[in-house]
């Protein structure tokens, strides 16, 4: 790998530039369909149609005091921004993205690549409750304790869901399980992916499991303390795992930029913009849960169906693809 | 320079995040501002559920003793730059609370607002405009009017 | 029931017995004879207490305090059986000293936070109160007693910094004390909900938590107390409607219903059937657009703003019958001593304009019922959640949609009709189950209630008009006379979140209000949060608090 591209990869695409640009997208997106679907017309005289609403809050953040609490621990509470991105966005060197880059394949092109992106995934919530716990706050850290007890219940069907597709392919390498996917397996892979979406709602913090940071119960749970660039590279590395999620659920369960008539990144994007549009039509009519009626539906329902799942998994690859 | 520094100022002036506290009756006029018939979101106004990532917080009417504290260490919380605007008659001089024995009469004497919108209720369209007032301020670099002075910094909260 | 309940009263040194409109009203000579007749009181039924309202007559040398005790009966409808009420008057010192009297709150409950706010405001000691403390005024206001007539508050106003101060300190004392007795060992915390909390509101619930689990929850007042009973006895009959509209303006229309006809009735005036019929659209536009707003809020509380943002829309359209007749959304003071303050010169411009707002819910409603209410997420969130019996209602005095949704048969504009509500054809609407998710399902059910009622006040007015009885553009108000004569009235009205009682006082030749007690509902209905709350989850907290409907402006005042 030249220098040159490995400079391209880290600062335009797929690295830095890209999920900059896709942090405004997905912003003004959720803005504006959430807006739609409460009958109002959401950001509009900033740029045409409100597009650069999102540009100027982020310049702004920038700009803003970046405050750090006196009660704080101030080296927990500087340094977690800072990793929280970067954790966040490395598995995008995992996902194949277009056909355009390294034959496409993934920059990394590994045996492992479901295995990396799953533990990549999964290690962000930890950081998340250590900026609660840096915090010293009593409603950050309690934003942190329900995020560590959502996270190790929903990363459980998480990974089950994940582990689908590489059992039904008897491959980890993502460009192989994108490659082989068809109707067929789409078809058989289906629970999977509605367990894997369900699952991500809950990684993700998205409603109707926005339970860490739950407004009205515990102000802005984890991010309560935060103020400025450390509150923006924070939202910034939620959506970057928006991204990453949604693109992973892409390339293990729909085929990846694989599309009608031609293989194009646009058929991935229009996939993941696709899932965007299930999560905020999903937080535009559905109410929180309760933790513990979270705890309960995970452990008794999702989990028990995603380990059905894999059996039924087995069953299709044994009988109906006949491998 | 001059210009990155106007650059920013703009930016700053297109994304105006209140903070929620509402200490009196016209935050209900606020919540109308939300809605879909006057929807502020157009502008750019978010409101924001903690005091940290605000910039602009809203001394909403009537402000009684027992909240004042509170309201101040709210603003005291906010990061720098910040902005005030007092809407309704009552954060001007108490309004028709005028005579109570709870009311704070000189509000901005205490908390000096950069906007301030009349009415009792002010309605939602005066609220933006008073708003749209405040981003032209912003836009022009100037500091907020409670930076400069006022009694909130003799007080203790 | 009128006949046993006086039999009762009876037995014991009063000065006088004697019925005024649903109550029995009576005086009693000794202040020890309080306890036992409540007691027996309870006994026959009258078993909740709607508020202990001092009055301070300083001419006199006393301070009288007025027990009212209301006879809810939420089994049986008014129409089967009369709920007679009891209204007792004891007479008290008023030295500092010598102003006690025994404390009801063992007996009855709902007297608690009465009590309190009786005691701060004008130090009338009740022994055996299981928590007297200074309540809903400020620091700087303790040991003070501001509502006594001789309380010199320019006096007090001098010290604005030093009383701010006063009340930083009083936060700071009990942050101290927390930390001592709390400290940072273990699972156990003190989280403040409020003031400045998203969902709050300006109240603070203590809530004493272990993990998620509570354990404790005491709310603190008094973060918009404007004190408007205060405020009145220095504005003349006309400028307190300013006041009284302002106890909350979700829905402003109903109070200044209340303090309206408790003028009228100290004038001894009756208004005109057409104001009457106009009070009850204003009062019942007034009920729809606080409806909207609770309702939205309900879901607000579990993250969903969609809802909310529904029923905004809506509730502009009801905002606009208001603008269209009184030239304001929320502040309307468009009903006063009289009948009701403007003249209304096109009827049927305005009639469309109301017609507008109904068809606007109408239409929304199917949608609203299909996506909101059948939601089954929130009915895993709220069914069988804060359930509040029968028994509560009375014990508690819960009142309006949160002791209907019980089940309760309480409604003022059936028990006590009032504006033009004794003509209407209305029944109670009930829900059964008492829990959180019915206390939303009301709300919708009296919104239809409410449109139900507009219209058929509608074709009264119009009947009238055709008729020749009534003339819209005349008849909207009676002349008042300037001075009022000394007497005192009580009015009962059905609020948008319960019942609201006003206990009007005025002295001969009175051209102010001496002494307007307002009751509000909010207040009963926080008090049940001490009890309601613990064991739940630090999750419940929003939503049992905003299933309440409690608006912290009347509960405040």
């Amino acid at each position: 790998m030249s220098v040159g591209s490995m400079l391209f990869y880290i600062f335009v695409f797929p690295g830095l530039l890209f999920l900059l640009l896709w942090t405004f997208f997905v912003f003004y997106f959720a803005r504006k369909t959430l807006a739609y679907l409460h009958k109002r017309v959401g950001p509009h005289y900033n740029g045409p149609a409100g597009s650069l609403q999102t540009v100027w809050d982020i310049f702004k953040l920038l700009t803003k005091e970046s405050i750090t609490p006196k009660s704080a621990d101030p080296y927990l509470f500087n340094i977690i921004p800072i990793i929280t991105p970067i954790i966040a966005a490395l598995p995008v060197i995992l996902i194949p993205w277009t056909p355009l880059i390294n034959d496409g394949r993934a920059i990394l092109d590994t045996e492992y690549g479901v295995l990396g992106l799953v533990v990549l995934i999964g290690v962000e919530p930890f950081l998340l409750f250590l900026t609660g716990f840096g915090s010293n706050n009593k409603y950050s850290f309690l934003g942190g304790m329900r995020i560590l007890a959502q996270m190790l219940s929903m990363e459980a069907p998480f990974f089950l869901a994940a582990l689908s597709p590489a059992l039904l392919f008897g491959t980890m390498n993502l460009y192989e399980i994108m490659q082989n996917s068809t109707w067929l397996t789409s078809l058989i892979l289906l629970p999977g992916a509605i367990i894997y979406i369900i699952a991500m709602l809950g990684i993700l913090e998205q409603p109707p499991f926005n339970i860490p940071d739950a407004e009205q119960e515990i102000v802005y749970g984890f991010y309560t303390e935060y103020a400025g660039t450390n509150y923006t590279l924070l939202k910034f590395a939620e959506f970057t795992e928006i991204l990453v999620v949604s693109a992973a659920a892409v390339v293990l369960f729909f085929g990846g930029y694989r599309g009608l008539f031609f293989d194009s990144f646009w058929w991935l994007f229009l996939k993941v913009a696709l899932i965007a549009l299930i999560i905020v039509a999903i937080r535009a009519s559905n109410p929180r849960l309760r933790l513990d009626q979270m705890l309960k539906f995970c452990w008794s329902w999702l989990t028990p169906l995603a380990v059905l799942n894999l059996v039924w998994i087995i069953f299709a690859r044994l009988y109906l693809l006949g491998a | 320079m001059l210009k990155i520094l106007d650059f920013f100022n703009y930016a700053r002036s297109r994304s105006p995040w209140i903070v929620h506290f509402c200490s009196g009756c016209c935050s209900l006029e606020m919540l109308a501002a939300m809605g879909p018939r006057y929807d502020w979101e157009r502008y750019g106004y978010v409101m924001t559920p903690t005091p940290r990532q605000a910039d602009i917080i809203f001394i909403t009417g009537l402000v009684s003793k027992k909240i004042l504290p509170a309201l101040l260490r709210t603003y005291e919380q906010m990061p720098e730059p910040r902005y005030v605007v007092a809407i309704g008659a009552c954060a001007f001089d108490g309004g028709p609370y005028n005579d109570s024995p709870s009311v704070i009469k000189n509000m901005t004497e205490i908390l000096p607002a950069d906007v301030f919108v009349a009415g009792c209720p002010p309605k939602p369209e005066a609220i933006v405009a008073g708003l749209e007032e405040l981003k032209e301020k912003i836009k022009r670099g100037e500091p907020s009017a409670s930076s400069q002075g006022g009694l909130w910094k003799q007080m203790k909260f | 029931m009128r006949e046993k309940l006086k039999e009762i009263i009876g037995r014991y040194d009063v000065e006088y017995i004697e019925d005024y409109r649903s109550w029995v009203k009576a005086k009693l000579k000794n202040k020890e004879d309080l306890l036992p007749l409540i007691k027996e009181l309870k006994k026959a039924g009258v078993k909740s207490c709607s508020t202990v309202s001092p009055t301070d007559f300083i001419d006199e040398n006393r301070i009288e305090v007025n027990y009212f005790l209301e006879n809810l009966n939420p089994t049986k409808s008014s129409k089967e059986e009369e709920k007679v009420n009891v209204w007792l008057k004891v007479d008290l010192d008023r030295d500092l000293q010598n102003c006690e009297i025994d404390s009801i709150t063992p007996i009855m409950p709902s007297a608690n936070y009465h009590e309190l706010e009786a005691y701060s405001t004008f130090g009338v000691k009740f022994r055996g109160h299981p928590n007297l403390r200074y309540f809903l005024i400020s620091r700087d206001y303790y040991g003070k007693f501001p509502f006594r007539k001789d309380f010199d508050f320019k006096e007090h106003e001098k010290n604005l910094i030093e009383n701010i101060n006063a009340i930083t300190d009083e936060f700071l004392e009990e942050f101290e004390e927390h930390e001592k007795t709390i400290g940072h060992e273990g699972s156990r915390t003190v989280l403040h909900w409020g003031p400045t909390h998203p969902a709050s509101g300006p109240i603070r619930l203590k809530v004493f938590t272990n993990g998620e689990i509570i354990e404790k929850v005491e709310p603190d007042i008094g973060y918009v107390w404007r004190a408007l009973e205060n405020l009145v006895e220095r504005k003349d009959f006309i400028g307190a409607i300013v006041a009284v509209e302002r106890i909350c303006f979700m829905d402003n229309p109903n109070p200044m219903i209340c303090y309206s006809e408790a003028v009228e009735e100290i004038a001894g005036k009756e208004i005109t059937p057409f104001a009457k019929y106009m009070r009850v659209i204003l009062g019942e536009t007034g009920r729809i657009a606080s409806h909207l707003i609770s309702m939205g809020s309900f879901f607000g509380t579990m993250g969903l703003q969609t809802f909310l943002m529904w029923c905004l829309d809506v509730r502009e359209y009801f905002l606009d019958v208001l603008e269209d007749y009184s030239g304001a959304r929320i502040a309307t003071s468009c009903i006063e001593p009289g009948g009701v303050r403007y003249p209304l010169p096109d009827p049927e411009a305005w009639f469309n304009e109301i017609d507008k707002a109904i068809k606007k819910w109408e239409k929304v409603k199917p949608d609203i019922e299909d996506i909101f209410l059948k939601n089954p997420l929130m009915t895993k969130r709220a069914k069988n959640t804060g359930v509040f019996t029968l028994e509560d209602v009375e014990e508690y005095f819960l009142a309006g949609p949160v002791a209907r949704a019980s089940g309760a048969k309480i409604d003022v504009r059936i028990d006590e009709p009032y504006a033009g509500y004794a003509d209407l054809e209305m029944d109670y609407v009930t829900c059964e189950n008492g829990d959180a998710r019915d206390r939303l399902y009301i709300i919708v059910k009296e919104v239809d209630q409410s449109i139900g009622l507009i219209k058929q006040a509608i074709e009264k007015i119009r009947e009238g008009i055709e008729k020749g009885e009534m003339n819209p553009s005349k008849d909207h108000l009676i002349k008042m006379p300037k001075k009022l004569p000394a007497g005192e009235s009580v009015r009962r009205i059905e609020w948008a979140r319960g019942e609201i009682l006003m206990h009007l006082v005025t002295q001969d030749k009175a051209t102010s209000p001496y002494r307007l007690k307002i009751k509000t509902p909010s207040v009963n209905h926080t008090m049940m949060l001490e009890n309601l709350l613990p064991g739940h989850t630090l999750s419940d907290i929003p939503l049992l608090y905003g299933s309440m409907h409690i608006c912290q402006g009347d509960l405040d005042r």
